[in-house]
């Protein structure tokens, strides 16, 4: 029983953590169609920014967690310009190279700043565990579980009750009739590359703690968190969230249980089942147009 | 409107408005264009390429590394050309490419070692091919209904699943994932010891894939998988069977990758699943994309940008990945259809000019 618990946590606040990576991903992808493959490095730079301003400044760590998320935003508004804006006429396809293109400068830019040495990143919580049920589990992944339920509800709200959710929800399902519409393309996607790498930060600041950061971390987690955006049917908001969940716990869980050796490669068989049983994900926001 | 000439010269196949390019067969039978099926250029192209490089090759490079670097290129040219007709003409985004690379060594690995079955070297190559093209069957059969994103997501779980395999299973991928001990490659009693020699090994086979590339390039199945690429729905009603295009270019891909894979793995005597990883598949890409995804030529040029430029920036150290970025970058804006494009549109320009200086007007329809 204490050994679920356990694992049922330790999934729960992986899953929440993927959910997070995945939906900053849709943000963009529904905003400008693009799929930002410097996103795990967004996710990495923002974990180096605030284990950074901690470490030289001594800023409080909570606050160091915000202004790195808000640096992160700038980072975001920045990669816009530079690699999405000048190609904004060009096929979708240059601009996904552009991202890669981006995502080895930022990786390179981390390795001269901060070498490749691992780099500890502190948490406000400490490494204080509690007991629930029997099982010690860390108050890092409590947080997780809570400041990603609380960012997920956020973003839910966001897309269904603002002005912003609204445009962008029109702009995903066709670009072309949305801009007839008026709805000004060019402010929502410098918008939708700042949210996005926000969030990507908020996710590179939660996890960061449970491990030390290295520069490859935040692009196992993209990896992992585009796949459970597909799992979901790849542009459903609710999809990606289920996704993730399902992700963390079949890792967890399954890994934890039977295939301990396997427990890695556990999500990715899931992840082939579900795709050869429904070939457009759980949730499908597809449809066919010729 | 499109330069008229343009429909003339037989590299115009592949049209980006999509639709026109398949249309050709329409055409056809009315005699207007003629279909690549007619032109010999195809060869020669090759044949010139094999002439220049066979010359030229062992007399510029004859440091240890760069013949090093010349024979690592011609392995990514084979596994590029795979990835070009799964990518490039099916239109399938396949993140298993380097994973058929990793399957093809472990596979030849297996079927020759000396303590193992001890066959010959031609033996391992073959069964590495057979065994990719024969998973990349079953997975391309698995997913048939998987479109873009839902393919690359299912590929690339594959790619990952098998490299746990490897990592324990140690009977076929060695300890670790990593399989050493392979034999140098030999054929018919000649054994390819130093890089040296084993660029002629590579240059041959190298040379057989570029011919079989130049029949695909002439053939119906080109254009047949582009018309399905480009739109599948209108691709179907006409008569075109994309599915099984798509299917074959994905297993005649992946067995090239496999090919590559066993080449790779006996030239170094060893493979190891990390060493094709998630950086060589996106290396891929790039090649691709650097190239131009229009021709079989791009990956050949887009592999040498690949291999070359880590070693040109290797002077400037740390600062190499930050430029690398940025050189991609910029490579990115300035010919966003690759460098064959680049050159394609120069020999469009000259043929012009060409035609305008002996006063006569182009021929069409």
């Amino acid at each position: 029983m204490e050994k679920f618990v356990a694992l049922l946590f330790s999934g729960v606040a992986y899953g929440a953590v993927l959910a997070i990576v995945s939906l900053g991903f849709l943000v963009l992808y529904k905003a400008t169609g693009v799929i930002n493959f410097a996103h795990g490095d967004l996710v990495t730079l923002g974990a180096y920014l605030a284990a950074w301003f901690i470490s030289t400044s001594g800023i409080p760590i909570v606050l160091s967690y915000v202004i790195a998320i808000v640096a992160m935003f700038l980072v975001g508004v920045v990669l816009e310009r530079v690699a999405h804006a000048p190609l904004r006429k060009r096929p979708v396809i240059v601009v996904v190279i552009a991202t890669l293109a981006a995502s080895i400068v930022i990786e390179g830019i981390i390795a001269v700043w901060q070498g490749s040495q691992p780099v500890p990143l502190p948490s406000p919580v400490g490494n204080s565990t509690v007991t629930i049920l029997g099982a010690s589990i860390s108050d890092q992944r409590i947080l997780i579980i809570v400041v990603a339920f609380i960012a997920v509800t956020a973003m839910v709200l966001v897309f269904q009750r603002t002005s912003f959710g609204r445009q962008l929800r029109a702009l995903a399902s066709d670009q072309a009739t949305a801009q007839l519409q008026g709805i000004r393309v060019r402010p929502i996607a410098v918008i939708a590359f700042g949210l996005s790498a926000a969030l990507a930060a908020l996710a590179g600041v939660l996890v960061g703690p449970l491990s030390a950061l290295t520069i490859q971390f935040g692009f196992n987690l993209m990896v992992l968190a585009f796949a459970a955006a597909v799992i979901g049917g790849f542009g459903s908001i609710g999809g990606a969230i289920v996704g993730s969940l399902i992700m963390g716990l079949t890792q967890q869980l399954l890994g934890g249980y039977i295939f301990t050796e396997y427990a890695n490669s556990l999500p990715f068989i899931l992840l082939f089942i579900v795709i050869v049983l429904r070939p457009t994900g759980l949730f499908n926001v597809q449809r066919a147009r010729l | 409107m499109s330069d008229p000439v343009i429909v003339e010269t037989p590299d115009a196949a592949p049209a980006p408005q999509g639709g026109t390019s398949w249309l050709g067969f329409m055409n056809r039978a009315r005699g207007v264009v003629r279909p690549p099926i007619f032109d010999r250029h195809y060869y020669l192209g090759v044949a010139v390429f094999l002439v220049a490089l066979g010359l030229l090759g062992p007399v510029l490079f004859t440091s240890l590394s760069a013949q090093y670097l010349l024979n690592l290129w011609m392995v990514y040219c084979i596994a590029g050309i795979g990835f070009y007709w799964v990518f490039g003409l099916a239109g399938k985004f396949a993140f298993c490419q380097t994973f058929m690379m990793a399957l093809g060594g472990f596979m030849s690995a297996w079927l020759t070692k000396a303590t193992g079955y001890n066959l010959p070297f031609l033996v391992g190559l073959i069964g590495a091919m057979v065994i990719t093209g024969f998973i990349a069957l079953v997975v391309g059969l698995a997913v048939k209904r998987a479109q873009a994103f839902y393919f690359a997501i299912a590929t690339l779980a594959l790619t990952e699943v098998g490299t746990t395999i490897f990592q324990h299973w140690t009977a076929f991928a060695g300890p670790n994932g990593t399989q050493s001990g392979l034999k140098p490659p030999s054929l018919f009693g000649y054994t390819f010891t130093s890089n040296s020699k084993v660029f002629w090994l590579f240059f041959g086979v190298l040379g057989i894939v570029l011919f079989a590339a130049a029949m695909i390039e002439r053939s119906p199945l080109r254009r047949e998988a582009i018309a399905a690429r480009d739109n599948f729905l209108v691709a179907q009603i006409s008569g075109v069977p994309g599915f099984g295009r798509q299917l074959t270019l994905f297993v005649a891909g992946s067995a090239l990758g496999g090919l590559s894979g066993a080449l790779f793995g006996h030239w170094d005597g060893s493979v190891s699943s990390s060493s094709f990883g998630i950086e060589l598949a996106i290396g891929l890409f790039l090649m691709l994309l650097l190239g131009g995804v229009g021709s079989m030529w791009g990956p050949v040029v887009g592999a040498i940008f690949y291999v070359a430029i880590p070693q040109w920036l290797s002077s400037v150290q740390q600062y190499s990945q930050v430029i690398y970025g940025v050189v991609l970058l910029v490579v990115v804006i300035a010919v966003p259809e690759g460098l064959v494009g680049l050159i394609r549109k120069f020999g469009n320009l000259a043929m012009v000019s060409y035609r305008r200086a002996r006063g006569r007007r182009p021929e069409h329809a």
